[in-house]
């Protein structure tokens, strides 16, 4: 039956999220693409249920350990948000061939991207504040910053939301080093905030998506069941797992689909 | 300063999400149990309903925010908030762009 196939399929995407740091969207949403046969946009649109139910579980645990830079967050979301509305309302407009190569560009510079890094999906410095929050019993010693350079933050984010509403990703591997590096945020505070955001911002997208049918519930719905309950066990056996071998399955997963994405596309699209 | 230091804001935000997320899980499981058993309408709207409570679980996380801001009488943060609201509202009421 095709619905306990998807769920399996949204337990592994959430599993391997919450091990690796990259969202369930990435993969998912050229799998429905590829493998389901669903339109791209409407595999967009549905994934990004999957994208919200990741965020509010995950960020709930990080608002526990006060992690989160609340204010940072609702002032960035303004731009997050604008932008991915905007373009969620412009994939409208697309042709289906655009949206599947865009998309199989971004699996290819995500493969690149963590491949650059030697398969480390999380920066040291956040292994590290994790490692001692857990010998303090849960509390986070986050040193006292000021973020810095909201203009640019703006902007940034204004980029990172129109990417979310046009691929249905969180944009992350965005948000975060802009918060880190250019705002100079702890990283801690930058990841855990990041992953805040993404709810809104993918909301603002997903709404547009709704209202448009490009939504499909009875994919959405089992998709996102497998989600949850793989980013629960995900988020309990993160600390015991080595995340190298893992990055390195995600960047063959994400070249196979960004190749049948490529193959469906000179083929004149099957999806 | 920016640094969240209210524990208290924290926890209701958190409990937002939580709520949202898991009413929602066990929404959808509602709805792909009783897809196995009967077929129609009903499975696919207890889906609906589902998809259509995650999706407003981030809206109403805004709107709790905006309220304890400016509850605390943080304006700025209570504006700014109020500002995504409406972002995220002009999303809902202008579905454009439909085939």
């Amino acid at each position: 039956m095709v619905s306990v196939l998807l769920v399996v399929l949204g337990f592994f995407a959430g599993l391997l999220g919450a091990l690796t740091g990259i969202g369930g969207g990435v993969l998912l949403t050229p799998i429905l693409a590829i493998h389901f046969g669903i339109p791209i946009r409407q595999a967009i649109g549905t994934s990004l249920v999957a994208v919200i139910t990741t965020s509010a579980a995950s960020s709930s645990v990080h608002l526990q350990r006060h992690t989160t830079d609340i204010r940072l967050g609702m002032t960035l979301e303004l731009a997050t948000a604008f932008g991915a509305a905007v373009t969620a309302y412009l994939v409208g407009y697309f042709n289906r061939s655009a949206l599947e190569g865009l998309f199989a560009a971004f699996l290819l510079y995500s493969s690149f991207t963590i491949l650059k890094r030697g398969g480390k999906v999380k920066p040291e410095e956040t292994l590290a504040t994790e490692a001692n929050g857990k010998r303090n019993g849960g509390q986070f010693s986050i040193p006292a910053y000021e973020p810095q350079r909201y203009p640019l933050g703006l902007s940034m984010s204004l980029v990172a939301g129109a990417m979310s509403g046009l691929l249905g990703i969180g944009g992350g591997p965005l948000k975060v080093p802009l918060m880190y590096i250019f705002m100079k945020v702890p990283l801690v505070v930058a990841t855990a905030t990041s992953n805040f955001m993404i709810g809104v911002t993918a909301a603002a997208s997903a709404i547009v998506y709704y209202r448009r049918g490009d939504i499909l519930v009875e994919v959405a719905a089992p998709l996102a069941v497998g989600v949850f309950l793989g980013s629960l066990l995900g988020a309990r056996v993160a600390p015991r797992i080595n995340t190298r071998h893992l990055a390195y399955l995600l960047v063959a997963i994400m070249l196979y689909l960004a190749g049948s994405l490529l193959v469906h596309l000179f083929r004149g699209g099957l999806a | 300063m920016s640094q969240v230091r209210e524990p208290a804001f924290d926890r209701i935000v958190a409990l937002v999400l939580r709520t949202g997320a898991f009413s929602c899980f066990f929404v959808m499981l509602a709805g792909l149990i009783v897809g196995f058993f009967t077929k129609g309408r009903l499975p696919s709207d207890i889906e609906r309903a589902g998809v259509l409570l995650m999706l407003a679980t981030p809206v109403v996380r805004v709107m709790v925010a905006c309220y304890l801001f400016f509850h605390e009488k943080d304006r700025k943060y209570g504006f700014i908030s109020l500002g995504v609201l409406v972002i995220l509202m002009l999303g809902a009421l202008f579905g454009i762009g439909e085939h």
